[in-house]
């Protein structure tokens, strides 16, 4: 399926908005961004590599010839792109349950949306504004976003140990390297293929 | 600025498609022929791109009509959404594509209205700003770090765990020197590849049970 590659899915989706109510979303996209905490949700959940939300006015879809039709569009458009970590189910079931205050205050401003909660409407109206992506590039296929975290700190605590090594006598490196390795436990294991779900 | 976070740079292209009624195969079943048939591990075109974390190509249909009473409404064009996340700035990376990946370029951008081809850099370069839209709020859950140092970093985690096996119960002396062999090795061991290929499959699953 091309919407995956390895750990990762693409979802793309796009939703109509009256362009009146674009400002107050750039607006929200605007606080979200200047005040780090409020990401905290979307930290926390920590199975997104990378999302992003773009505004496109009626008026602003490319047009690159007077042989390409200008748009005539009533709506501007809200276009998503996600890149994470498990399967549809489980992204919009944590999406609904874990940050449906903050969905419901990026969606309100696109026309019919029904609500995070209940799910299965939500999931309904995701499915209709979704649409497939035809390539999909993954530098490391097989880490998820968890991995990833977990590979920096082991190559932080790694570094450091390699540092000093060298001037600590070897009862030293070996108390040392038992704290290494307590510390790095938790991070250790190895990447590979993504469990099969829908 | 909304289209980066941190060191990387989330960039959201649309290049509309050309129509013409007169081919058998329409531009855009032309493109997703051939996006379908591309290599999307080590040989992917943006694994050559090195600096590429994920990157999408998407034909757009149409937007969606989500029922009354909201408007139903069509687009005039089909347009090519390509979404890239990469380290760096945006005039080295499409510099880049047209001098590293310009056949690639070529053969997906040829569908697509008015583009200048990569022999002309600045063109290519001003053809594709054209095409951009700015990202109104950009996600990076890690951004402080370069693709480079994040394979580093995966390399490390894997190559220690089999590290510590082989070296538990060993004497101070002998992990101490073990240690410093192993970190050198790491430093110079060739970086894992981009987009990955079989060899990382899981390790664990392949190993003899004792």
């Amino acid at each position: 399926m091309t919407n995956i590659n390895g750990k990762a899915y693409s979802m793309n989706a796009i939703t109509p908005m009256k362009p009146w109510k674009t400002p107050f979303l750039k607006l929200f996209f605007f606080i979200l961004g200047a005040v780090k905490p409020l990401q905290k949700d979307l930290k926390n959940l920590s199975f997104i590599h990378f999302a992003r939300w773009v505004c496109i006015a009626r008026d602003g879809f490319p047009r690159l010839a007077d042989s390409q039709p200008a748009e005539e569009l009533k709506y501007d458009y809200l276009l998503f792109f996600s890149n994470f970590n498990g399967t549809w189910n489980q992204y919009i079931d944590a999406f609904s349950a874990v940050l449906y205050r903050g969905l419901d205050l990026i969606w309100r401003w696109s026309e019919k949306y029904p609500g995070s909660q209940p799910v299965t409407a939500f999931k309904r109206y995701i499915s209709l504004v979704q649409f497939d992506t035809d390539y999909y590039y993954n530098v490391y296929p097989h880490a998820a976003t968890n991995d990833v975290k977990a590979a920096i700190r082991v190559q932080r605590a790694f570094d450091e140990l390699a540092k000093k090594s060298e001037s600590l006598t070897p009862e030293e490196f070996q108390k040392e390297w038992l704290t290494f390795q307590v510390q790095v436990a938790p991070d250790l294991g190895a990447t590979g293929i993504a469990p099969v779900g829908t | 600025m909304a289209n980066v976070s941190g060191s990387t740079y989330g960039l959201t292209i649309l290049s509309p498609i050309k129509e013409d009624n007169q081919l058998d195969l329409c531009h855009s079943m032309e493109l997703r022929w051939y996006l379908s048939q591309l290599p999307r591990d080590h040989r992917s075109p943006f694994a050559q791109l090195s600096d590429t974390y994920l990157a999408r190509l998407v034909v757009m249909d149409d937007v969606v009509f989500v029922g009354h009473p909201a408007c139903e409404e069509h687009l005039k064009s089909r347009y090519l959404v390509f979404e890239t996340n990469f380290d760096g700035g945006l005039d080295h990376y499409l510099t880049r594509m047209a001098q590293e990946t310009g056949e690639f370029v070529n053969a997906v951008w040829q569908h697509c209205v008015g583009f200048p081809g990569t022999e002309d850099l600045n063109k290519f370069i001003e053809y594709m700003k054209r095409c951009q839209i700015e990202t109104t709020f950009f996600f990076a859950d890690v951004n402080d770090q370069t693709v480079e140092s994040t394979l580093n970093a995966l390399k490390t985690q894997a190559a220690l765990a089999a590290f510590m096996e082989r070296h538990q119960g060993c004497k101070a002396g002998e992990l101490q020197r073990a240690f410093g062999s192993f970190a050198m090795s790491l430093r110079q061991a060739p970086p894992l590849p981009r987009g990955g290929d079989e060899s990382r499959d899981i390790r664990q699953d392949r190993r003899g049970h004792d």
